[in-house]
């Protein structure tokens, strides 16, 4: 793997840590066509040391709850948003706050949405209109399975508690919609009723960090 | 190395290239050269008999002074109507004619209509729909409409905005790029698609917005993606069926760049093997960028084409020492086989996403006393190049609005001589009020030249930055950016402001300041009109010789796209320009009063030509095509 990045030692240790991360990562190869070059030329991020701690799932909701959250509302008679109320194990915690505002960063989240997260090629992520649904399952999903207008997919990418932790930090900006109002969210009924649950009540909404 | 030493790597290294760059006799920067530079020699009264008798050979097959069939006319880039019917003395009555709606007005509108056969073919934004519209009717109906449904993951990967900057008409053929990585031929005059090549990944965070240039049977297309990692290129395609014939990247070995024997930049410190790859720490051009997002222009005396390369990637110019050829630089290459024969990087080891890609007009102008044939490009940087096209070598290079990272041009190098107090390396701290913005004194935005008044007109932006380098990884289909930004108005508290330019001499003849960008293209005619738009929706007319406006409108939303004009079935001159305000003007869209976005056209004439009452039976011959589906 040669990296741009070697030539400072910093990164350089990192990205040896971040190696352990590589088979866990999967990030898709780098395709694109240089002729000529070698291809794969994919740098993982910063910050890997702590995600080998992370996959461990214990406590985790299962992956085969998420999934049965739908992304728009539900045809037929059965009401089965439930799922959607699945809260997020690290609402709250601060050090995972910490943990995901990181991972923002160096997974170039914050490139796409904004240091701020107040958007940029990718939307918004504080002013409580979610295209997907604003719930923490729904945010989960989004980062887990990707969108269709150029958000990657990061299943393969991040253990499941480290989206958790990303999670976290998306909720602690305050536009999010609280795990038990999914569905109110989801209709629009939300009100002035943002993430309540949050970091919000404690520092005012956009305003944590 | 610490990013200390790296820092004083790269400023010997700069120091070197620059104390290294004695010209072999002959060839190099002589002191006529630095005396241009630094003198503002008049090249007085300007009538350019040169320019008014260009042959056809600087148009498309076909086109006349009354049609327009690519977005600057002309191979030249000039965007210069002959039309005079609408002129100084009559445009105070211009009035709006027609208007039509893509209904795209989620992207801003950048490009420049086309019309054709009594057609005007209009591109929009994502999902890059194409419209031909009846000239002969009453309200020009759509007479097609092509949807080719592009995937919408391109428009997460386009940086600012999902925008497209036009086609191009060409045998029948209407020719552009879908924002997901494809170049289309659509029959222009059923919309019946001929051709449809795919030239990159999109997942890769690989898009296309530029307009193609066709010339002699071949399609020049370029990629975008300068924020994404990408590795820039322009490719050759046949006309005929789509095929691709070369490929050009911008980064890279002498191999991948189409550089070989024909070689011969004017500046020694551009000479040498390998300088795509070698100016970079290993591996690094990979990701590079110098994407060829911009115009392209052609001269065919010389068969040569000619276009600019973007930003370098990452924009943390602390993980790339080195110059970082061919980036944020311009090419000279032989049109059949795309083998280089010049360029210049205009901001070598750019530190401040000042990308190279804006149009590159190709004039005659005297210049001490000499009509020397130059190309001249306004460059995001905030200077005004002229350059001979010939030879590469820089005649006049001085600014055009305010900048302030760097104090000149080096007369003998040709390099910026930054200022210090500018450099964002080392990252991880602000660096206050750098001007300009990365969005440039000009961007993309098209200006126009005048053959009657020798002078060129130009959007201008006064925007300035703060800026913090950061750290960045390359992952496949994220952003390798690696900056933050905050952006600001420049001295005076004014935007935006349109100029008329000598680049014979470098000097500003006169300028109109306004309150919001300037972000329109610009057109001149030969009514001694220039025309442009502003970003709060400000249509406006100018005498192309004193400045003095004479004719406004406001329109629906803010314009970034560029007029054209043309000669319509009924014999009258016409104007045509779309208001979608988008791309990078949105970096202002805190400032109130900005606009809403919009995707609605409006074409004017003189009020005497437009009838005071529609015909009894209007009719939109929409035929039985397929519904418009709930996509988004």
């Amino acid at each position: 793997m040669m990296l741009v990045t070697t030539r400072s030692p910093r990164l350089a240790a990192l990205a040896m840590a971040g190696s352990v991360l590589v088979a866990l990562a999967a990030c898709r190869q780098d395709t694109q066509d240089v002729r000529g070059g070698a291809q794969g030329n994919v740098t993982l991020p910063q910050q890997q040391a702590s995600l080998a701690k992370t996959t461990d799932t214990t406590g985790l909701p299962p992956e085969g709850a998420l999934a049965r959250v739908a992304i728009g509302d539900l045809a037929g008679v059965g009401n089965n948003t439930l799922d959607a109320q699945v809260a997020n194990p690290y609402a709250n915690d601060r050090a995972s706050v910490e943990v995901g505002h990181e991972m923002f960063v160096n997974m170039n989240c914050a490139a796409c949405h904004g240091y701020d997260l107040k958007g940029g090629m990718g939307p918004d992520l504080t002013d409580t209109y979610w295209r997907y649904g604003g719930s923490p399952a729904d945010i989960y999903k989004s980062i887990y399975e990707g969108r269709p207008q150029g958000m990657p997919a990061w299943g393969r990418a991040l253990p499941p508690a480290v989206i958790w932790k990303v999670v976290s930090y998306i909720q602690s900006k305050g536009g999010t919609y609280p795990a038990t109002l999914a569905d109110r969210g989801r209709q629009g009924d939300l009100g002035d009723d943002a993430d309540t649950t949050s970091f919000s009540t404690l520092k005012g909404r956009n305003n944590v960090h | 190395m610490t990013v200390t030493q790296r820092t004083l790597a790269i400023a010997a290294l700069m120091a070197a290239t620059a104390c290294g760059a004695r010209e072999a006799p002959g060839r190099g920067a002589d002191s006529t050269t630095a005396r241009t530079m630094t003198t503002t020699t008049s090249s007085g009264d300007v009538a350019l008999p040169a320019m008014a008798s260009r042959s056809a050979a600087w148009l498309p097959p076909g086109a006349d002074d009354g049609n327009w069939k690519m977005p600057s006319r002309d191979y030249a880039g000039t965007r210069y109507s002959p039309l005079a019917e609408i002129d100084t003395a009559n445009v105070a009555q211009l009035q709006l004619a027609w208007t039509f709606d893509d209904g795209e007005s989620h992207y801003g509108h950048e490009m420049t209509p086309l019309v054709a056969n009594n057609t005007m073919y209009i591109v929009s934004p994502f999902p890059n729909r194409a419209f031909a519209l009846d000239l002969t009717k009453p309200g020009a109906p759509v007479k097609w409409k092509y949807e080719p449904n592009p995937s919408p993951i391109a428009v997460g990967k386009a940086c600012c905005d999902a925008v497209n900057r036009g086609a191009a008409l060409y045998e029948g053929k209407l020719i552009y790029n879908l924002l997901d990585d494809h170049t289309v031929a659509v029959d222009a005059n059923t919309g019946k698609e001929l051709w449809r090549t795919k030239l990159a990944n999109v997942e890769d965070g690989t898009t296309m917005t530029m307009a193609p240039l066709v010339v002699d049977g071949k399609v020049y297309v370029g990629n975008s993606g300068g924020e994404m990692g990408v590795a820039g290129w322009l490719a050759a395609l046949d006309v005929n069926t789509g095929k691709e014939l070369w490929r050009a990247y911008s980064v890279g070995p002498d191999s991948l760049v189409r550089i070989g024997a024909d070689f011969k930049p004017f500046y020694s410190w551009m000479r040498g093997k390998d300088l795509g790859a070698s100016t970079w720490p290993a591996e690094a051009w990979k990701h590079g960028a110098g994407a060829v997002w911009g115009w392209v222009t052609y001269d065919p005396e010389l068969k040569r084409i000619y276009y600019g390369t973007s930003n370098t990637g990452p924009w943390n110019a602390a993980q790339r020492p080195g110059l970082n050829l061919w980036t944020s630089a311009v090419f000279a290459r032989k049109a059949d086989n795309g083998m280089a024969t010049w360029a210049y990087a205009m901001t070598p080891h750019n530190e401040w996403d000042y990308d190279a890609v804006n149009e590159n007009i190709l004039v005659d102008l005297p210049i001490d006393g000499q009509v020397r044939k130059v190309m001249v490009q306004f460059n995001r940087n905030g200077f005004a190049y002229t350059i001979d096209r010939t030879t590469g070598e820089v005649l006049v290079a001085r600014p055009f609005g305010h900048e302030n990272w760097a104090s000149g041009i080096d007369p003998k190098t040709a390099m910026p001589i930054v200022n210090a107090d500018k450099h964002t390396v080392p990252p991880g701290r602000w660096v206050r009020d750098i001007c300009p913005a990365d969005v440039g004194v000009k961007d993309f935005e098209p200006s126009a030249f005048s053959p009657r008044t020798g002078l060129f007109y130009v959007s201008v932006q006064n925007i300035c930055m703060d800026y913090k380098g950061r750290e960045v990884s390359y992952i496949a289909g994220t952003p390798y950016w690696g900056a933050q930004m905050t952006r600001h108005v420049g001295p005076g508290g004014n935007y935006g402001e349109f100029i008329a330019f000598d680049a014979a001499t470098g000097t500003k003849v006169w300028g109109i300041p306004e309150p919001f960008l300037t972000y329109s293209g610009a057109m001149a005619t030969a009514g001694d009109l220039a025309f442009y738009g502003t970003v709060d929706g400000w249509l406006k007319a100018v005498n192309a010789r004193t400045g003095k406006v004479l004719w406004s409108r406001k329109l629906g939303s803010g314009i970034i796209s560029a007029p054209m004009a043309y000669r319509g079935p009924d014999g009258h001159e016409y104007i045509a320009i779309a208001a979608g305000v988008g791309g990078g003007a949105m970096t202002t869209s805190s400032q109130p009063g900005f606009p809403a976005r919009g995707s609605s056209y409006y074409v004017f004439t003189l009020a005497k030509n437009i009838p005071s009452t529609a015909p009894a039976s209007p009719g939109g011959e929409g035929g039985a095509g397929k519904q418009e589906g709930g996509k988004p």
